[in-house]
């Protein structure tokens, strides 16, 4: 059942679904691992709102009490700035918790597939969809 | 894809379809249905040297695919019922996802992801679609006609672009130079011409002076330089990337012709590449925008295309795309690893 819903909904996916293609700046494959998914607690001590990617970096500490430094990829900051967030919406001390994958030199740098608030809260979500809205315009 | 999304597509498409049999075509429907404006009733302002003004920030981001999805045969528009139901649907995409606890629609931005695509979450970061101005329209597909594809390849571009691919196999990472253009921050197919979305950041600016046009591209930077004066193109064996453009107006329409592309980009292969396009602004917030792309070494025939652009409020942001391209870096250096990696099993 599964697999025909799929094969229908994939015949007319096109209908729905983003126009061309939304392709990645740069192929995020060749640069982090897929079998390094990781699971990040730390502090942020800067958050560079860069083209073409942003970049948060973090102190995490280990069990340890050693802190170590991680730089986490984001997305572009242009939206981000016409949505109203500048760069003192992360300052520096924020506690994040990122769930990414590691780069493939095993660098302490990662991709942050997921950037939550320590308390449970997402990070940059619950923004405005009215733009996209017609009716709205 | 979620289980879910996969479900409720089969049940629109299902819905689609039977609006598909319902609906008659209506008559005119053809002659603007990009946008939805009484193109003759309006009259564009003018620039102080008298030409349309067609100046300030706009968006082509769209939901319209480049291509008709297969299955919609010959059809080029969505009734107004259907278009609806897809302008809902992508209205409440995220607010759904969002009250099921799911991850944001196709969360990582790149079409058919699963959950454990290595990507940054798009949502997050404000480049889903449903957090940006749509420029909406009635077509099925950007590329007009009764096919709504590109045209297939000529087999000489088959071959051309088969051998070129099988040149680069195995060292796309041997250096920066081997990286694509837009992965270095060179260019982006979305300037084109034709100018096409960008997925995100999919904004223009477009400034006139006296005797120029000049259109920028918030992605990734660049600035298209448009003489009005009727000078000829740049000399047959001068290649640019994004070509040599040459404007006119023809009434409220301009007119620009871009030859001398270099066969990099925006279709590489593409060795005698031939533009046009034109841009007619058809009420306040809209510009209409329409291409034709020919190259009878690379297509079998021309092909064109129209969507309608919109106006957004604010300014364009700086993309300085290589100020802090880590990115580049770090695919070098992850493939220098994997290199070592591997000689080092190969020696054990």
């Amino acid at each position: 059942m599964r697999t025909r819903l799929f094969v229908t909904a994939a015949a007319v996916f096109g209908l729905f679904m983003a126009a061309a293609p939304v392709r990645a700046h740069h192929a995020f494959a060749a640069e982090f691992d897929q079998n390094r998914p990781l699971k990040l607690k730390g502090t942020v001590t800067k958050w560079e709102v860069v083209n073409p990617h942003s970049w948060i970096h973090i102190d995490v500490k280990g069990e340890d009490g050693s802190v170590v430094q991680w730089m986490i990829e984001g997305g572009s900051p242009n939206n981000l700035y016409r949505l109203g967030f500048t760069k003192e919406s992360l300052p520096p001390g924020t506690e994040i918790v990122v769930e990414g994958y590691q780069a493939k030199d095993k660098s302490n740098r990662a991709v942050g597939k997921n950037i939550t608030f320590s308390d449970g809260r997402r990070l940059f979500l619950g923004l405005s969809s009215a733009e996209s809205d017609p009716d709205k315009k | 894809m979620s289980y879910r999304r996969i479900a409720s597509a089969a049940t629109l498409a299902a819905a689609g379809i039977f609006l598909l049999v319902a609906s008659r075509p209506a008559a005119g429907q053809a002659l603007a249905p990009a946008v939805k404006t009484d193109a003759k009733a309006y009259t564009a302002p003018r620039t102080p040297d008298g030409q349309p003004d067609l100046q300030g920030v706009w968006t082509n981001s769209t939901v319209t695919p480049l291509e008709r999805p297969k299955g919609l045969g010959a059809k080029e528009f969505y009734t107004e019922a259907e278009l609806k139901e897809i302008q809902k649907r992508e209205r409440e995409r995220y607010d759904l996802d969002e009250k099921e606890g799911l991850p944001p629609a196709n969360h990582s931005g790149v079409e058919g992801a699963g959950p454990d695509e290595v990507h940054y979450d798009f949502a997050q970061f404000g480049l889903d679609k449903s957090q940006a101005k749509i420029a909406w329209n009635m077509r099925t597909s950007i590329i007009t006609g009764p096919e709504g594809v590109i045209p297939p390849r000529t087999p000489e571009a088959r071959q051309r672009n088969a051998a070129r691919a099988a040149a680069a196999k195995g060292h796309e990472f041997d250096g920066p130079e081997n990286r694509p253009l837009g992965a270095r921050c060179l260019a982006r197919n979305n300037v084109g011409p034709p100018m096409l979305q960008a997925g995100y950041n999919s904004n223009l600016q477009i400034v006139q002076g006296s005797g120029y046009v000049t259109i920028e591209a918030e992605m990734i930077h660049d600035t298209r330089v448009i003489p009005l004066d009727g000078r000829p193109h740049l000399a047959k064996s001068v290649h640019q990337w994004y070509g040599d453009s040459r404007g006119h107006w023809e009434g409220n329409t301009l007119v620009v012709d871009t030859t001398n592309f270099s066969d990099l980009n925006p279709f590489p292969g593409a060795q005698n590449l031939h533009v046009t396009e034109r841009l007619t602004r058809v009420a306040d917030d809209t510009i209409l925008y329409q291409f034709t792309v020919e190259d009878p070494g690379m297509w079998t025939k021309p092909w064109s295309g129209e969507l309608p652009i919109t106006k957004i409020s604010g300014q364009l942001y700086e993309y300085a795309c290589n100020e802090a391209n880590y990115g580049l870096e770090n695919t070098l250096r992850g493939a220098r690893v994997a290199e070592a990696e591997a000689a080092q099993k190969a020696a054990k």
